[in-house]
């Protein structure tokens, strides 16, 4: 049996103009999606500063879904890690 | 393939364009005209011929001699409200006119109900402005004519000049008479000026009024006469009142905004133009509004008056006409419903055709009196050209208005804009597309300060003289470029294919840019 926090979705952000909504569930590789304004000529961006944030925290395989208003890589960043955190405390939190 | 005067390949055919060949833009005011005035048909309506009046939308059609592949125009000082379009369009199509192309002053969101017509054939080009939802149609491919984007002077010009011959011209009037005499000033739609149907009722071979107000003969005031319309159509309803014109238009209550706006303002109080007889054009938008109120303080502070007001006109320019700050108005376009009131009433608000406003090649565009222009852009570049045809995702939404024909004609032109909105920056070091080159571009205005383009030393000196609380912050564009970069990060370029699904012409009929379909 997994363990429950891989099923939990958790959250950090808002659809307010210059942030994101991200939300992190378990998975069985690292996923990421991202919709938004700034998806067309900043994917890239997006991806390595998620990647980034996730290789700090040793974070295990998720799936992290981005819906992005025009947030900048340090809002983007602090997001992600909000986000992630959360979801590490698990579904109770 | 030729590079023109701001750098743009441009191929020398352009598929459903034709050649550019001797079209390739070379200079903001390089091309001069040569010949005569192209004209529409010549017409004898005698004294026994009083029928003007038809039944409907349908016989107009017919009596126009309308036949498929012909031009139809359409102006568009009923916006969002309009019904004219659709419902001329719907009777084409059901009366099996196909390939037409369309020629209005502009499309908006409420004209998506004609996508259907474009995708079954009735419509087969599009020459003018494409917002929102057929925009979107257009950059997917969705047209295999390519749209062209002129300026509100470039497209009388075009007409003028024989670029464009307008077969039928259908024009919304919110009040008409028998004898076909029109008036945007009155009625249940009414919208003020109608500027941009006069070179359409002076050159089509025919024209079409279309009414929901027909009242008796004569009506006055009148903007259009009679003696250039053919026949005279009375509908139910030729717009949504909610639509057409805005209750009040509000200045922006955005702190960044706001400071965007008093940088501006400082920066028009400290150049030469700032005195007695100043004249200036600010717009709808936000940032502009919010410096003519920044403005209007400091004209009263040092009891300056302005000579006039130029454009789109809203109740705020209407507050500086009846409070003595400006002397006159001259209206193209009534934004909302305290100008259209402004308009009918007040013989100092004065209502001027698209040709008489922008248009380079007559014997003077109110343009070219204009001291000030406020505009804004999707983008502009470290040359400061500007874009405000296409989105950060390449995608064709917006039409050019008169923002090259203001610039062009301005002694100073102000961009003024957020530098980043969201993540996309404002200030790149390449437009996707240009629409105005930088060399008719003076200033760019954000929330970090004035940059002023360097061939303007004047304006930098001028700046710089201003002191104390006067003092204009400047910042290099350079720097200005690097901190938008450094803020939203390096971008990926648009992804788009090859074929040209967009055409943008100077106001001078060159072509100074294309827009290619979206991947």
């Amino acid at each position: 049996m997994n363990e429950p926090a891989t099923t939990h979705v958790a959250q950090a952000g808002t659809l307010e103009s210059m942030d994101c909504l991200v939300s992190i569930t378990g998975a069985g590789a690292r996923a990421i999606e991202i919709s938004g304004s700034s998806a067309a000529r900043f994917k890239g961006a997006i991806e390595k500063k998620i990647g980034e944030v996730l290789d700090t925290l040793s974070a295990k395989p998720v799936k992290v879904t981005v819906q992005d208003n025009g947030a900048i890589d340090v809002v983007l960043g602090a997001r992600v890690e909000a986000a992630y955190r959360r979801f590490e405390r698990g579904p109770s939190a | 393939m030729a590079i023109n005067a701001v750098g743009r390949d441009i191929p020398s055919h352009i598929e459903g364009y034709g050649d550019t060949t001797n079209r390739l833009f070379a200079g903001a005011f390089a091309r001069i005209p040569e010949g005569n005035r192209d004209g529409g048909k010549i017409r004898a309506h005698g004294p026994k011929e009083n029928g003007k009046l038809l039944s409907g939308i349908r016989e107009a059609i017919a009596a126009s001699g309308l036949k498929s592949g012909m031009t139809v125009s359409f102006h568009h000082h009923l916006r969002n409200g309009d019904y004219v379009v659709g419902q001329v369009i719907d009777a084409c199509a059901e009366m099996g006119i196909r390939d037409l192309t369309l020629f209005p002053t502009a499309l908006f969101g409420v004209h998506k109900a004609i996508i259907p017509h474009i995708k079954s054939g009735v419509i087969r080009r599009i020459m003018g402005s494409v917002n929102g939802p057929i925009g979107q149609l257009v950059s997917e491919g969705g047209m295999e004519v390519p749209v062209v984007l002129r300026s509100h002077g470039g497209r009388p010009r075009a007409v003028v000049s024989g670029d464009v011959h307008i077969d039928v011209a259908f024009i919304a009037a919110p009040t008409a008479d028998r004898a076909g005499n029109i008036s945007g000033r009155e009625g249940k739609s009414a919208c003020g000026a109608i500027g941009y149907a006069f070179t359409d009722a002076q050159y089509a071979d025919c024209v079409v009024a279309i009414t929901d107000n027909l009242q008796p003969y004569p009506i006055a005031p009148i903007s259009i006469p009679g003696i250039y319309v053919d026949y005279v159509v009375q509908v139910e309803s030729i717009g949504d009142p909610a639509g057409i014109v805005s209750g009040t238009t509000r200045v922006t209550r955005d702190p960044l905004r706001l400071l965007i706006a008093k940088y501006a303002s400082k920066l028009i109080e400290a150049s030469p133009y700032f005195m007695d007889g100043i004249s200036f054009q600010t717009g709808a938008g936000g940032i502009p509004l919010a410096v003519t109120a920044y403005m209007k303080e400091a004209m009263m502070r040092h009891d300056i008056r302005a000579s006039f007001g130029l454009g789109g006109i809203t109740g705020y320019f209407v507050e500086l006409l009846r409070e003595g700050l400006v002397e006159k108005l001259m209206d193209v376009q009534s934004f909302d419903l305290d100008a259209v009131k402004s308009i009918a009433t007040d013989p100092r608000h004065i209502e001027i055709s698209a040709d008489w406003y922008a248009n380079p090649w007559n014997c003077g565009a109110a343009v070219n009196s204009l001291d000030v222009v406020i505009l804004g852009a999707t983008e502009v570049d470290t040359d400061f050209n500007a874009n405000v045809n296409t989105e950060a995702d390449g995608a064709l939404l917006h039409g050019t208005g008169g923002h090259q024909d203001t610039a062009a004609g301005a002694k100073l032109t102000i961009i003024a804009q957020p530098l980043l909105r969201g993540r996309i920056p404002c200030v790149t070091d390449r437009v996707h597309s240009v629409t105005t080159p930088g060399e008719v571009v003076d200033a760019i205005v954000t929330e970090f300060g004035v940059t002023i383009n360097p061939r303007r030393q004047d304006l930098i000196d001028a700046c710089k003289e201003a002191k104390g609380k006067d003092a204009v912050p400047l910042v290099p564009i350079d720097e200005l470029y690097a901190r938008a970069r450094k803020m939203s990060g390096p971008m990926e370029p648009v992804a788009q294919g090859d074929r040209i699904i967009g055409v943008i012409e100077w106001r001078d009929g060159t072509v100074i840019d294309v827009v290619r379909q979206l991947a």
